[in-house]
């Protein structure tokens, strides 16, 4: 008999199963952080709703776009494109309605189309040629950032009925007091943007855990050569998921237009290292074939409260936040290494 | 006949310089185990690919079931049902068993993956294999031999009609290959057609019916398996007489010759304790031990590659100071690694590039050396090593494993040394390649060169050594003498039933 008999797996064992540990590291590492701001600042409402509904809005373009990022790192691959994809969505929102005078939905289907159609051809680019994907965004963000100074090279503010009506729109949370439902206080509400990642979210969680693509994205960052001999359409795939990525970064663009109701070819600048390391943070793996959505929104959310903490603490620079996050993605990137050489042991033995 | 169930017919492959299949005929039935055998290179490999569609045939016609079939990718041949189990487990680590058998043919429920299902399926596979295994772990947590399993398990609920196993042994111990064999007697009962490629002739004529023979392209012949000899069968795979090739006379010890190259005491805490030798002018000192008794931390320690803490070298009498490989370079040492592939050749770089290197390195970065010397250096030894290979720009990394270990020779012949370390030089490639690198061995020992030789195979280094060291729990066991030793004294130290030591 090989030695290879069903072990009961204990509680323990299942918990430390390098599948999940990172995503309950980042949880862990967030509940830590968000404790200690409950701790010092928790008189001043940092555990309010409302503080924890501002970090989803202020940040939700940045999860939008971390969902396509997720998938593009399972692959194995990186994407540099999404911010200045992004903010070519936003200039072309900007400037057809501002300028133009078009309608607004016609420039957001024609910048979702852009985007897809963008990471497509990078997907291409990278399977067909087999040009690095580093290389190959690289590019694709040069491409887009030079488009955006071409349309403008001012920043072109956003006045439109639609825009406001969508940026405005907004589900206040509500509570139950004498048979009379009430706005909490302080007034927390959650905005279309949100409601726009979290759909992301499910839909990254139906894409990559229930269907054959998802699952092929996983076993291309697994082994590339393994799944091409398995048989699956890996050319195929590869394309569809810097598509998708595409469709993603020119939605977090839609996203933070509503954000911030203008359009700026600078806009975001070096916005696709906050959505690399929200990732990372979330356990997605560098090297490919690891990582879950819920981890990317639960880095999306840890990287979000540094710089709450430190508005609340009102004495530091904001720049400690970038420090701070700089710290923590060392510290998830050590972890990640431990768990690799833990498994890899493991096995060994 | 009705019941071939695969047919290739006159099968030509020209690669660019290399005719790799030239004409080869080859027929699988239903329900037999066919071997096909051949030396490293003989196109075995090249053969297979052709099958499930990774390199396209230039002539020939393939028969599946009678019918005609042109696999374009893998993904067709395995659709045409003909499924490949690979020497190198070709699965993705980080998905579960299960979801590896079932990856691209999930069974569904509406647009859903049913996970239920492959989890229970992947189990009753498993089981039926006899393995009860956790198939919701990554297969990352098995061991080769499970998951070697696995991917027969994978290539046999594809509904194959052919199963190809190419070298699927070669990780496996004794007892998982016979767990391996019941599972082929098994799938045969079925009437599956299984191809099995294998260095083990051993293994050969336990299990197969039938075993067709290439050598260099060609094919040789096809024969019953009960019907022909394990000589026969090895002289029709390297075409030359078995007693001819074994017929090396290890180099004579000449008188007087002085020491050139000695350690005395030399050590790593923690890694190896102590070492004394030294090799003569025109000697062949022979390194044998079980695989972690220290004798590639001693060769590493000789090079440089590791810095020794205790202890002395001397070459000529004179104490070196090695830091780094360079300087052992530089006192005319060379080194052949263990693993070729990752500390030997550089597979992107022509062979040319690759024989040159060490010499290079020797000249130092200021002195490059002349494009037109390269090629005169690497053509001599294509000719002196007869490295098979169409021209000196051909990549290190497309040619077999005997020629890569020829070429990585030929890299530190190129520097004249005075000592050479070869590291398990002969691990890996076949029978006749392992023939001419002794050999070689053996004439630089008449051209005076010191040679030291690393190998797990006992009758390797009682063929060839003038004098053998024996390792064992990282320290010298025994120091005996090459002419006048049996394999079983060896083997006796090794498992250290003669504890005392004889000088």
């Amino acid at each position: 008999m090989l030695k290879a008999e069903t072990k009961r797996q204990g509680l323990f064992s299942r918990l430390f199963n390098p599948k999940f540990v990172m995503v309950y590291a980042t949880l862990g590492i967030f509940l830590v952080i968000y404790l200690f701001g409950a701790l010092m600042y928790g008189s001043k409402g940092f555990t309010s709703i409302r503080t924890f509904t501002l970090m989803f809005i202020d940040n939700a373009y940045v999860g939008i776009s971390a969902m396509g990022m997720t998938m593009v790192l399972i692959t194995g691959g990186i994407d540099l494109s999404v911010a200045a994809v992004a903010s070519l969505t936003g200039m072309f929102i900007a400037y057809g309605t501002s300028v133009l005078g078009l309608d607004p939905v016609a420039c957001m289907v024609f910048s979702l189309l852009v985007g897809t159609g963008l990471g497509l051809l990078m997907g291409a680019t990278i399977h067909c040629l087999n040009v690095p994907p580093f290389i190959t965004t690289l590019t694709g963000m040069f491409l887009a950032r030079g488009v955006c100074s071409l349309i403008s090279r001012e920043s072109i503010s956003i006045s439109h009925p639609t825009i406001d009506a969508l940026a405005g729109w907004k589900i206040y949370l509500m509570r139950l007091v004498d048979g009379e439902w009430v706005k909490i206080k302080p007034v927390a509400y959650i905005n279309f943007n949100v409601l726009l990642m979290i759909f992301m979210v499910i839909v990254g969680i139906v894409l990559l855990q229930w269907t054959r693509f998802g699952r092929n994205v996983y076993a291309i960052g697994g082994s590339e050569q393994s799944a091409k001999l398995m048989g699956l359409p890996v050319g195929r795939t590869k394309i569809l998921v810097y598509g998708f990525n595409g469709f993603c970064s020119a939605l977090a663009g839609i996203a933070y237009v509503l954000y911030v109701k203008s359009g700026w070819n600078l806009a975001l600048a070096g916005g696709e290292l906050d959505v690399i390391s929200s990732a990372v943070i979330g356990g997605v793996l560098l090297t490919g074939g690891v990582g879950y959505p819920i981890g990317t929104l639960l880095g999306v959310m840890l990287k979000s409260t540094i710089p709450a903490l430190i508005t609340f603490n009102g004495n530091l620079n904001s720049w400690w936040a970038k420090i701070a996050t700089g710290v923590l993605l060392l510290l998830f990137i050590v972890i990640q290494r431990i768990v690799v050489n833990y498994s890899a042991r493991k096995k060994a033995k | 006949m009705q019941d071939n169930v695969l047919e290739m017919k006159g099968i030509s492959i020209q690669f660019p310089g290399v005719r790799a299949l030239d004409e080869v005929d080859f027929t699988l039935k239903k329900g037999e185990v066919h071997a096909l055998l051949g030396e490293n290179g003989a196109g075995k490999s090249t053969l297979i690919k052709c099958l499930t569609g990774v390199h396209h045939m230039d002539t020939g016609t393939i028969l599946l079931d009678g019918a005609e079939i042109h696999p374009s990718s893998p993904q067709s041949a395995i659709s045409m049902g003909i499924s490949t189990v690979f020497q190198e487990i070709n699965l993705c680590p980080n998905l579960t068993v299960a979801e590896n058998i079932f990856i691209g043919r999930q069974p569904m429920t509406g647009p859903r993956i049913d996970w239920k299902t492959i989890n229970r399926r992947a189990r009753e596979l498993m089981e039926r294999m006899g393995m009860s295994i956790d198939v919701t772990r990554p297969l990352s947590y098995y061991s080769i031999a499970v998951q070697q399993m696995v991917s027969i398990a994978r290539a046999v609920d594809i509904q194959a009609k052919v199963l190809i196993l190419d070298e699927p042994t070669s990780s496996l111990d004794e007892h998982e290959v016979q767990r391996l064999f019941a599972v082929v007697r098994d799938l045969k009962t079925q009437g599956l057609g299984i191809i099995f490629i294998t260095h083990f002739l051993d293994q050969v004529f336990e299990i197969s019916d039938r075993i067709t023979v290439l050598r260099n392209g060609r094919l040789v012949g096809e024969f019953l398996t009960n019907a022909i000899t394990k000589l026969d069968l090895v002289t029709s795979m390297i075409g030359k007489d078995m007693n001819e090739i074994f017929n090396l006379k290890r180099a004579e010890q000449k008188e007087g010759a002085p020491t050139v190259f000695e350690a005395q005491h030399i050590g790593i805490t923690g890694k190896v304790e102590d070492i004394s030798l030294e090799v003569r002018q025109g000697e062949l000192v022979g390194f044998a031990g079980l695989l972690g008794s220290g004798r590639t931390e001693t060769a590493e320690m000789l090079f440089g590659v590791v810095r020794t803490q205790r202890g002395t070298i001397k070459k000529d009498g004179q104490t070196l100071t090695l830091r780094e490989p360079l300087d052992a370079i530089m006192k005319k040492i060379a080194f052949c690694p263990e693993d070729r592939k990752r500390d030997g050749i550089i597979g992107d770089l022509s062979v040319r590039e690759n024989i040159y290197l060490a010499v290079q390195a020797k000249r130092g970065f200021l002195k490059p050396m002349p494009r037109q010397e390269q090629r005169a250096l690497a053509e001599k030894y294509i000719r002196l090593l007869s490295i098979a290979t169409p021209d000196t720009e051909k990549k290190v990394s497309e040619l077999s494993g005997g020629n890569q270990q020829k070429v990585i020779l030929a890299r530190w012949m190129a520097t004249n040394p005075d000592v050479l370390i070869l590291d398990e030089p002969t691990r890996g490639i076949d029978v006749g390649a392992k023939a001419e690198i002794q050999r070689l061995m053996l004439e630089m020992c008449e051209k005076d060169m010191a040679v030291i030789f690393i190998s797990s195979e006992l009758d390797e280094i009682i063929r060839c050594s003038n004098r053998i060291i024996v390792m064992r729990d990282c320290a010298k066991a025994a120091e005996l003498d090459g002419e006048c030793c049996e394999q079983s004294d060896i083997l006796a130290i090794i498992a250290n039933e003669t504890p005392e030591v004889s000088a």
